[in-house]
């Protein structure tokens, strides 16, 4: 594109600060960016008040003894939804902490690297809940 | 669409506003979307903590039914409960206050914002309320 520095910042002088790229082209990956914080955010607001109810209104006792998460988790409604739930919300709750810290006033180079250990984290994230959710759906 | 563009702060930020998380405290000229922005990003902040306190707290699943049921009942101790309300309230607060942000940004209502606000927050209350009354009667009750 023209006008937009390379990463050695090939359109500034020899010992300038490259070029700094228009917000709206900071965005490397896909699914990141305030549009994105909206959509995954009205996703958890169906899947946290579903997660709230069904674990902490109806539940005789306010909370799940371990009999009742397998009988929950099993159910073949409920599992698909909690697994989008910890997908979707994870995603969006690594988002914000990524706004926040880009409130600090970084430099592109340093918004790249903060970008990927989030998505990082979330994979990390995701693949432990998963490796949970089998656990408790294959040895109940 | 940049995530920039909705943060009120960097909307008129007043001369010398101080960058970054230091800047929320900054008062100066700070309407009311202003705290909004601030709250939302402090109950974020803790309920994206919670979250990650949640699932590690969920590990001791695998470890089978004792395990689980002897945190459960530490749980259901008036300390915890107490702290499942500030979570819920965190909660609302967040949810609702985003939902009125995605409102506002995508053009609708922002002629009715304080009326908007003033329904979400009487939502936010009474939802409270119920969630406090149900989290308080559980104590010891498994």
């Amino acid at each position: 594109m023209a006008g937009r520095a390379d990463e050695s910042g090939a359109l500034s002088a020899p010992g300038e600060r490259p070029v700094r790229w228009a917000p709206e082209e900071r965005d490397t990956l896909p699914g990141v960016g305030w549009g994105w914080q909206a959509v995954t955010g009205a996703l958890v607001l169906v899947l946290v008040t579903l997660h709230m109810i069904a674990n902490h209104f109806v539940v005789k006792g306010g909370l799940r003894d371990y009999q009742e998460v397998i009988a929950y988790i099993t159910n073949p409604v409920i599992l698909p939804l909690e697994t989008l739930f910890l997908v979707v919300v994870s995603w969006h709750g690594l988002l914000g902490l990524r706004a926040v810290i880009f409130d600090f006033g970084l430099s592109v180079r340093a918004e790249r690297i903060v970008t990927r250990v989030l998505l990082g984290v979330w994979v990390v994230t995701v693949l432990y809940g998963l490796t949970l959710l089998a656990i408790l759906v294959t040895h109940p | 669409m940049s995530e920039r563009a909705v943060t009120p702060a960097r909307q008129a930020p007043p001369r010398g506003r101080r960058r970054g998380v230091l800047g929320w405290l900054d008062v100066r000229g700070r309407r009311l979307g202003g705290w909004a922005f601030i709250l939302n990003r402090v109950t974020g902040l803790g309920v994206l903590f919670y979250l990650y306190l949640h699932l590690i707290v969920l590990s001791q699943l695998a470890a089978g039914p004792s395990s689980w049921n002897a945190l459960l009942n530490w749980f259901l101790n008036p300390i915890f409960l107490v702290l499942d309300v500030v979570l819920l309230a965190g909660l609302l607060i967040h949810g609702l206050n985003g939902i009125r942000l995605t409102l506002v940004e995508f053009g609708l209502v922002v002629s009715r914002q304080k009326a908007l606000l003033l329904a979400f927050g009487t939502v936010g209350v009474i939802v409270l309320l119920i969630g406090a009354l149900r989290f308080l009667s559980d104590v010891g009750a498994k």
